[in-house]
């Protein structure tokens, strides 16, 4: 079963590159100059075998896992082996090359031995800009993909004799911050010059030969683990919809599509039905709909299951190119990462409801629910509140969904009321859960949350990306619908307005937003007396 | 008169470990029983028995107790009503929103909230985060949330106001309209001054919740102990308070025994002059792992216990689940062990009470390092043939002998510890190969050798009465009060004087238990450390000894640690965000060494071992009591004593010094 090696080398050598891959993190969250590498820790480090499939990664962060899988693979095809040296790091961030979105950055470094590139180590940083229309490169209402901020093409900053330097002052010379930035490619490099390191001494005291053997066994294991658990799943072709509440730019919901085939120990997810690709930023890539249709698999059947290339093996993932999910190049994807992705995942749960009623969850807080405020303090200092909001949890066969709680793709921690007080010019003025926004049934969906904020400067920009508000959490079995998402401005002079889920607005001195994220779907009918 | 031992107990949930030193004669005594959980003052009593003193011939009994870890975990929490700010009763559902499991949709994503809305009472009024007062207590609110707690049926109340840590005043009346009707009530602003309101909450509730038990037990002990005995309990942060300090902050107890052991391992690295140590503690479902920098354990201010979270200043312990217990498995052509457990019952499979999977203790047994013909753990015989019945289907599925697949087992548990060691030290800067690794506890010593060579360190300490290691921790270790407090100044517009009384009311409030326990302010030493960053960024680098009065020098300081940790530091302003104060006496002169050089009765005993492929070698077994001062051994050898047993593999030497600890020179990997 694991091919020449023996079960003790493999573990041994399968936590030795484990413990190589969380050190990369660890490197670049010392390293890195901003603050959302270094405390959010929106960041991913990965191994790769020598053709790019993933055989150990850092930190698992569900959304960065399919982009990590990809990178090096699509990155191969525009850089051919013989171009790559010892002592190369190469960057790249185009959605297209096993991406996401503009700001999440890939440094990608082979690593040789006796002569041939035997692994990639490849670090995954979120800038905090990336250039384009606004600070923050976060564009809610970018049509194309050029607002969204420079669109790096694989580029080799640094080689065994250094940085290159006037490359990268081209890439210096279009974000914002230039100071931090370069501290963050710094750190980059220096996280996969931590894992060559690392990686030479594993070769050195197990032997080139006996490292690759353990790497083909550990692709074989996550195989075996990935056939065990489809084989687990009841054979049929199912079919699942959910739906986008509009296309990024205030068109009509837009839909998700999937259909599934479960064949053994094989299974196909068919994605070609799904819209075209929107007008708005939630446009996403083939990765995330991949990284999203290996979390359902591995939620519902398989926690076990080591991420590997060896897990996709089994699985063939079909997206329409021109669709919303494989859309053009210049269509703008910035918020299609942590929105589309979680669509992806709820079209694939509701497909496999028929199959498996007592193993899924109803409809949850599937979205960020992101609002950034962006404001200078009364000291002078510009501050950006990057906030996401939970919601309550969908039912499921045995229980209640829990309040306010991030799910599936993304699992982001709130910020402190003490915290938004202290640091940026906002007051909350209360923090409550919502109370009945949870869906109907047998049992009930988790209650979403109930924030409520204050404007405490004469001027502020609010950016708002968050789904949900029109189609709201479903529930299963014939539970209720959550509540939707709901974000309402009052202005100090009291007028009120609902906030649109993509929109940039100001705020001024006493303006407040009251966030009311959604209620979880419920399961089952509710009982007579409920 | 008071007497003159000093007697170290550490009671955990199986033993009740105890050392006792005589300040004036020099004389040491040790011994391990079992813990007495009917009657803990009985226990207490057995354990001096077991060294042949009374409890009047103590003068200082050092004590440390899982019991409130204990209550923890197994949720035998009281009941408890909360007031907090009005708008923010929900806090304790919402939390950080995080969930706790990635891939678990079956099991709840996060912890019930320990307080149910029906107990949650709200008050009128607004602090803002400089301590500013933005909307004054409510009288009306006040009153109708006092006779609501009261009428709630609870003996705890728990009280967490909006910014509370910046001032305390609006949290003080609450408390004072309290006191009358209620026995236990907790301030948000005494647990746990700092910010976050979600955390600082938790803590104050699960402090609340602990008051009734560990205050009950604080008075059982304090009426049994005689009048010339003090009493001292060792706390999280490494060092000992007094009952009446606890009594009050019983959450200073939640990692009373794991700290004890860490504050021994940093007793002994400052006695051999040891910069930079690893402590690796291992016990029967988990490892622990810490790092000891110049004497001392590094300090985490945080960190979950069966899910709740706990803001406390602890010893900053890694635990992993690889322990003796811990179960291999053959998966998909891979072998894992642990993190599943078979526990103390039943226990590995050679304890003979129905274990039937194979552990790392039954590897152990199986490859001749315990020895089968001994008890283990006093009542414990071991059953080389369950151990041998246990690994053979893994034997046999990975084709190999027994002996090999206990081998293979060993080297996987040995893999899973080593990322723990990398974790303490890479996250800190540390490069992990250049510590000295001190072992201890039943099984440390046994695995020690060969962590050390996977991790390429160079040294290894199994100290004086590694297998009491605790109990000695609390004989050892000085008396000291920790806490840290928020404290807002950014250099801009620093405020020397604004900091000075910051700084000086937590230590004159840290100083106040040892004032009452009559030591003066000439005994007793302060130490700081400042939590500093970049302004707008929240990740805080500790600056120790800071220089408060110098905004410039403090500036300096942090620059330069900031450069050294993380390779950049800039001109952009910083502020100081929160302050941590350790007010304590001075550890005692002398320390206790360990007895029993008299009894020479060198090795005799001989046995096979296998360290590796091939045929098993032939191999001394030593008593470690009777290893005299500058003995060598080189192995292959065992040395063991009653409750555990050093494994020294072909090409380890081990060096016995005068006061009773064994230096090992790994060795190469053979």
């Amino acid at each position: 079963m694991s091919g020449g090696i023996d079960p003790v080398t493999l573990e041994v050598i399968r936590n030795a590159l484990t413990a190589i891959a969380e050190e990369m993190s660890l490197v670049v969250m010392r390293a890195a100059r901003s603050p959302l590498l270094r405390e959010a820790g929106d960041l991913s480090s990965a191994l790769t075998d020598s053709d790019g499939a993933l055989i150990a990664q850092g930190r698992d962060i569900p959304m960065h896992l399919g982009v990590m899988s990809f990178t090096v693979g699509e990155f191969l095809k525009r850089v051919p082996k013989e171009r790559l040296c010892p002592g190369d790091v190469w960057f790249l961030n185009l959605p297209e090359i096993g991406g996401n979105h503009l700001p999440d950055v890939k440094a990608i470094r082979p690593v040789f031995a006796d002569g041939a590139i035997r692994a990639f180590a490849v670090s995954l940083a979120h800038w905090a800009d990336i250039g384009g229309a606004v600070p923050g490169s976060y564009v809610a209402d970018a049509t194309d993909a050029w607002q969204e901020g420079l669109r790096i093409a694989p580029v080799r900053l640094f080689t065994a004799d250094g940085p290159d330097r006037e490359r990268l002052d081209l890439i210096l010379a279009n974000v914002r911050g230039a100071e931090e930035r370069e501290g963050d490619i710094l750190a980059q490099m220096a996280a996969t010059r931590a894992a060559e390191a690392a990686l030479q001494s594993l070769f050195g005291a197990h032997g080139v030969a006996m490292v690759e053997a353990a790497i083909a066994a550990i692709h074989n294991r996550a195989e075996a683990q990935m056939r065990d658990a489809l084989r687990s799943l009841p054979d049929g072709v199912y079919r699942g919809e959910d739906r986008l509440d509009d296309d990024g730019a205030g068109g009509p919901p837009l839909p998700i599509r999937v259909t599934v085939t479960l064949d053994g120990d094989r299974a196909s997810f068919d994605f070609s039905e799904s819209g075209d690709a929107a007008r708005g930023p939630v446009n996403t890539t083939p990765f995330i709909a991949a990284a999203s249709v290996f979390y359902v698999v591995k939620a519902l059947v398989g926690p076990e299951i080591q991420p590997s290339g060896g897990c996709y093996r089994p699985l063939e993932i079909r997206t329409r190119p021109g669709s919303v999910l494989a859309p053009p190049p210049d269509k703008p994807l910035v918020g299609g990462n942590h929105e589309t992705s979680q669509r992806v995942a709820d079209a694939v749960f509701r497909a496999l409801e028929a199959a498996l009623p007592e193993a899924v969850s109803a409809g949850g807080p599937t979205t960020s629910g992101l609002l950034l405020f962006g404001g200078r303090r009364e000291d002078g200092i510009w501050t950006t509140l990057y906030e996401t909001h939970g919601g309550g949890e969908g039912a499921r066969v045995d229980r209640d969904g829990a309040p306010v709680i991030r799910v599936h793709m993304s699992n982001v921690m709130n910020t402190p009321a003490e915290v938004i007080e202290a640091e940026y010019p906002i007051r909350v003025e209360r923090q409550a859960l919502r109370r009945g926004s949870g869906g109907a049934g047998r049992f009930r969906g988790g209650d979403g949350l109930l924030r409520e904020y204050c404007v405490r400067v004469d001027d502020m920009s609010l950016t708002s990306m968050f789904e949900r508000r029109i189609v709201p959490p479903y529930g299963i079995q014939g539970g209720g619908d959550g509540a939707p998402f709901r974000v309402t401005i009052v202005r100090a002079d009291g007028s009120t307005a609902d906030l649109p889920g993509k929109a940039n607005i100001r705020l001024g001195r006493g303006d407040r937003v009251i966030v009311e994220s959604c209620g979880g779907g419920g399961y089952g009918l509710p009982d007579a007396a409920d | 008169m008071t007497g003159a031992w000093q007697a170290g107990i550490d009671m955990g949930g199986t033993f009740t470990d105890v050392v006792a030193w005589n300040g004036e004669t020099g004389e040491s005594r040790a011994a391990k029983v079992r813990t007495r959980t009917d009657d803990r003052i009985a226990g207490i009593r057995d354990a001096l028995a077991a060294v042949d003193l009374a409890w009047d011939e103590i003068g200082d009994l050092m004590h440390g107790t899982t019991m409130a870890t204990n209550a923890i975990v197994e949720g035998k929490l009281a009941d408890v009503a909360l007031i907090t700010t009005e708008g923010f009763a929900d806090t304790l559902d919402i939390g950080r929103q995080n969930r706790r499991y990635l891939y678990r949709l079956d099991l709840p994503p996060k912890i019930a909230p320990q307080v149910p809305p029906e107990r949650r009472f709200e008050v009128a009024e607004r602090i803002g985060p400089a301590g500013e007062v933005r909307v004054p207590l409510d009288a009306g609110s006040l009153e109708r949330a006092v006779r609501q707690a009261r009428d709630s049926g609870v003996r705890s109340v728990a009280v967490a106001l909006l910014h509370a840590y910046a001032n305390s005043q609006h949290e003080e009346a609450v408390g004072a309209a309290l006191a009358p009707h209620l026995p236990y009530v907790a301030l948000s602003s005494r647990v746990n001054p700092e910010a976050r309101e979600y955390e600082r909450m938790a803590t104050t509730v699960l402090g609340a919740s602990l008051m009734p038990l560990v205050a009950g037990y604080l008075d059982e002990l304090e009426s049994a102990r005689p009048d010339s005995a003090r009493l001292h309990l060792f706390h999280s942060a490494g060092g000992m308070a007094s009952s009446e300090a606890l009594r009050d902050l019983p959450l200073g107890l939640a990692l009373s025994g794991p700290a004890a052991g860490v504050a021994a391992a940093g007793v002994v690295a400052a006695e051999l002059g040891i910069d930079n140590a690893i402590s690796l503690d291992m016990g029967g479902t988990t490892t622990d792992v810490c790092l000891i920098r110049d004497g001392r354990a590094e300090i985490d201010n945080a960190r979950e216990i069966a899910g709740r979270p706990l803001r406390q200043p602890m010893v900053a312990v890694e635990s992993i689940g690889a322990g003796g217990g811990s179960i291999a498995r053959l998966d998909h052509g891979a072998l894992t062990v642990g993190p599943d457990s078979a526990g103390a019952v039943p226990g590995p499979a050679c304890y003979g009470n129905g274990g039937t999977d194979p552990t790392v203790t039954d590897a152990n047994l199986l490859l001749g390092y315990l020895d089968a013909g001994r008890t283990l753990g006093g009542d414990i015989r071991l059953d080389a043939a369950a151990a041998r019945e246990a690994i053979a289907p893994l034997a046999r599925e990975m084709n190999v002998s027994a002996e090999q697949a206990a081998l293979g087992l060993l080297r996987v548990a040995t893999a899973n510890m080593i990322r723990a060691l990398g974790r303490v030290t890479v996250e800190r800067g540390i490069d992990g190969r250049a510590c000295t690794l001190i072992a201890f506890g039943g099984a440390g010593p046994m695995q020690a050798v060969p962590v050390a060579r996977a991790f390429g360190i160079r040294r290894i300490v199994v100290p004086a009465f590694s297998s009491m290691f605790s109990a000695l921790g609390c004989v050892s270790a000085e008396k000291s009060y920790t806490q840290q407090q928020t404290v807002r100044m950014g250099s801009a517009q620093w405020d020397t004087a604004a900091v000075a009384a910051a700084h000086d009311s937590l230590r004159a409030r840290l100083a106040e238990p040892l004032r009452a326990a009559g030591h003066g302010a000439e005994e007793m030493h302060s130490r700081t450390v400042a939590a500093m960053r970049y302004s707008g960024q929240s990740y805080a680098v500790e600056i120790p000894d800071p220089a408060l009065d110098d905004s410039a020098r403090l500036g300096d300081a942090f620059r330069a640690l900031h450069a050294k940790l993380y390779g950049f530091a800039t001109d952009e302003p910083w502020e100081l965000v929160a302050l941590r104060v350790t007010v304590s006496l001075p550890r005692p002169d002398g320390r206790p060494i360990a007895p029993g050089t008299a009894h020479a009765r060198d090795g005799g005993r001989q046995g096979e071992c296998w360290f590796g492929p091939g045929e098993p070698v032939a191999t001394p077994r030593f008593e470690r009591a009777s290893l005299p001062p500058g003995r060598r051994i080189a192995g292959p050898a065992i040395v063991e004593d009653a409750w555990s047993t050093i494994v020294l593999p072909p090409g380890a030497a081990l060096d016995a010094d005068d006061r009773g600890h064994l230096h090992i020179d790994p060795g190469d990997n053979s």
